[in-house]
């Protein structure tokens, strides 16, 4: 083959065969998912975020989460995600639709977070495991994230009404106190809004189905 | 998603008959003569085949 | 053997091709030294932090006071400057001197390279900078933030004008494999970032349909980009370095083409069990088994041409690198192929495993091929010769040696992580726990290979001082520089 012209010609058609294929079409077929109502209460879901969990989900971004936490629900005869809690049901594409720039994740180093908000709605336990993950749970590798809180002094006069309560041997000690800063409380309420796979929508498959399956 | 389902498949026999026809056209234009002369193309006169280039071997082959 | 002599008529011939040759590889010292030498600075960066994120991985207080060290900004930060830093620095230069060389026309624009080989650093730096200081995009393979794009993207298209510009003043006649390549990976390149940057970070599809176009691009990165031009170097230097051609010009041919179908057909295999359709996925599992054709037509290639010839690699540091380097390619794609197998994927979806089969695509392949191409290019560029058999030895030894331990362990250690997680009555912390001592033999392994990048740094900065300290300039080109003696292991 002397001729570049219809090499470039023939490489490039193979390109944008996939281009087609893996990119245009899943636009076409995923990109525009719109809300639908919940068949029980009315209200439009999935729901969109609130501005502090939207903040959130920037710090989530900023800081990686995404590379040990999965958020997608794998159905039961494919994985355990269901039978250890993770989630109702598989997760549907439609669920995701309200995230700006979707965390679905390909490393499970950590748990699935897709259902973080049903399984631990807590914002004491969100706010100690990620000060120091050690507290909630021995023996975990995630890194702590001690500089997402604010420690000082504490005033005896006048204690911050949100600081935190380490049990013992955690925590600077009894003379400081630690806060979460704003953008912590921000990240806690991403969090609790992580509830993929609890909603009701019609291409879903039936939670009540899927742990049957179990 | 049967839509999708049909495009692939278009994508695919389209592909499938290019593959075709670009075979027959290079077998009717020569292309399958001469590959010998392709592959020696990297050598050269100063860098003939049979000598190897990298001095660490030239030494003791 | 310089003077042009009557009773060898051959000697005008020889004389010429030489002068062309040393021509074109003087033309490409500035830009494709450029691109060459920065590679290896992003290489030991890259390694330091990669060294951070495997010890985090098993301490993870480990440099965990400060928000820039944080385990998610260093390991995107690590993946980025491999990736972009230094395979795809190293590529262009690579890239371009092969083309250069095949196309017999030295390199014209050689500011204006220079010049897009700053570019491209700084636009390393700045993403780099970006990631730790917490604008990563988190789009995986695609975390520079936004403003370290335009860097990449110039320095890209004076590379990709130049190359068009070679192939153009090619000599009439059969264009080479590695020319075909090449000239593929500087097009799809570009292709792939500019889309994918713009659907995916500029103004994002809606986020369903974010994963397939991320995995379409990340998987792309490593098959359309890093697998071409290290095919390409492959393809020019078993046989330029043996004397042998090619064993099978019309195999390789053949494997061009079934890699530029089926491998930009993979991508979704990273999606397995996901929420997408059936089509999709399915799709990217036909497309990774079909990728036994491109895989194996140029296995029996390289090995072909080998055949007999295996004893250089006693000999030569580009061919025992090389030659490592095309094995590992091999047995990569092998076991990508049977990653994307459903029943399989179960088991390794999600695992250290994967982490360990990225490496040996972009470690055992890409970078020891490309660690063997700099070896040849060098010399010929600076004109003398490398300064120490120990430190390559070093280099080899311990890149080689510390890989294998790397993708052993954390493969092994993966497997059993992948079997635990299916098992629903393992408590997840047990599952971590069990992965510890892997975890810890990975930074082990990955301190030894940066021992080899240090010792190769090291030997390319030795061998640049000691040519500027040279005053032999019309020396060198008339006469052969001294052989050393051969490296024996």
């Amino acid at each position: 083959m002397n001729k570049f012209r219809f090499i470039f010609i023939g490489f490039m058609l193979t390109f944008m065969s996939s281009w087609v294929g893996l990119v245009l079409l899943p636009i076409w077929g995923l990109g525009n998912f719109k809300q639908v109502p919940d068949p029980k209460t009315g209200e439009m879901i999935p729901p969109v975020f609130s501005s502090l969990e939207r903040e959130g989900h920037g710090v989530y971004i900023a800081n990686g989460c995404m590379y040990c936490h999965s958020q997608q629900v794998h159905p039961a005869r494919v994985r355990t995600d269901i039978a250890r809690g993770w989630g109702e049901r598989r997760t549907v594409a439609r669920d995701y639709m309200n995230q700006e720039t979707v965390q679905m994740g390909t490393m499970r180093t950590g748990p699935d977070l897709s259902n973080i908000g049903v399984r631990n709605p807590s914002e004491t336990w969100h706010l100690l495991h990620l000060y120091n993950p050690q507290i909630t749970s021995r023996g975990s590798n995630m890194p702590p994230f001690k500089f997402l809180f604010e420690t000082r002094k504490k005033d005896p006069e006048k204690p911050a009404a949100n600081a935190l309560n380490f049990p013992k041997g955690f925590g600077p000690g009894k003379d400081f106190e630690v806060t979460p800063s704003h953008e912590m409380l921000a990240l806690v309420a991403y969090l609790q809004s992580l509830k993929l796979s609890s909603y009701e929508i019609p291409e879903a498959p039936a939670a009540r189905v899927e742990s049957l399956a179990k | 998603m049967l839509i999708a389902v049909t495009v692939v498949l278009i994508i695919m026999l389209l592909g499938s008959i290019g593959t075709v026809f670009a075979f027959s056209w290079a077998a009717t234009h020569q292309q399958f003569e001469n590959l010998e002369s392709a592959a020696e193309s990297i050598f050269d006169a100063d860098e003939p085949i049979g000598t190897p280039t990298d001095p660490a071997i030239t030494r003791d082959s | 053997m310089s003077s042009e002599n009557a009773l060898n008529p051959d000697a005008a011939a020889i004389e010429e091709s030489r002068l062309q040759r040393l021509e074109i590889d003087r033309a490409a010292r500035w830009p494709v030294g450029i691109f060459l030498g920065s590679s290896l600075f992003w290489l030991l960066l890259g390694s330091a932090l990669a060294i951070a994120a495997s010890i985090k991985l098993h301490d993870p207080e480990f440099l965990a006071e400060n928000a820039w060290l944080t385990f998610g900004r260093v390991r995107p930060a690590h993946l980025n400057i491999v990736a972009y830093g230094w395979l795809s620095t190293a590529g262009i230069g690579i890239g371009l001197w092969i083309l250069s060389r095949l196309c017999r026309a030295p390199i014209r624009d050689s500011r204006s390279l220079t010049l897009a080989a700053v570019l491209w650093n700084m636009g390393n730096a700045v993403g780099t900078w970006g990631i730790l200081r917490g604008d990563s995009t988190a789009v995986e393979w695609l975390e520079y933030p936004t403003y370290a794009a335009p860097f990449l993207l110039v320095c890209f298209a004076f590379v990709t004008l130049e190359a068009v510009g070679l192939i153009r003043r090619r000599p009439p006649g059969h264009i080479y494999i590695s020319q075909w390549y090449i000239m593929a990976a500087f097009f799809w390149f570009p292709a792939l970032y500019f889309t994918a940057h713009g659907l995916l970070i500029l103004a994002p599809v809606q986020a369903p349909a974010q994963p397939p176009i991320n995995w379409w691009f990340a998987h792309n990165v490593l098959g359309l980009w890093f697998t071409p031009i290290g095919l390409a170097a492959v393809y020019y230097l078993i046989p330029k370095i043996i004397g042998r051609p090619i064993h099978s010009y019309y195999l390789s041919i053949i494997g061009f083409w079934s890699l530029a179908f089926f491998y930009a057909w993979n991508g979704m295999h990273h999606l397995i069990g996901g929420p997408f359709p059936a089509w999709l996925i399915t799709a990217s599992v036909v497309a990774s088994i079909m990728m036994f054709i491109p895989v194996i037509t140029v296995a029996i290639n390289h090995h072909f041409t080998m055949v007999g010839h295996f004893k250089k690699t006693i000999y030569s540091p580009t061919l025992r690198f090389v030659v490592f380097g095309a094995m590992c390619y091999t047995l990569a794609s092998f076991q990508g192929s049977t990653m994307a197998i459903r029943s399989l994927n179960g088991i390794t979806h999600f695992t250290h495993y994967t982490v360990a089969h990225a490496h040996l695509g972009a470690y055992g392949f890409a970078t020891m091929v490309f660690f063997g191409s700099i070896y040849y290019i060098m010399p010929r560029l600076l004109e003398r010769e490398w300064p120490s058999r120990f430190l390559i030895r070093i280099h080899f030894w311990s890149c080689a040696l510390g890989f294998i331990g790397y993708w052993v362990f954390l493969s092994w250690g993966g497997i059993l992580q992948g079997i635990e997680l299916n098992q629903k009555e393992t408590p997840f912390l047990e599952i971590v726990a069990l992965t510890m001592p892997y975890l810890k033999l990975r930074t082990i392994s990955g301190s030894l290979m940066t021992l080899g990048h240090v010792a190769f740094a090291t030997s390319f900065c030795w061998m640049i001082i000691r040519h500027r300290a040279s005053d032999g300039e019309p020396t060198l080109f008339t006469k052969r520089v001294p052989d050393p003696a051969p490296i024996h292991e």
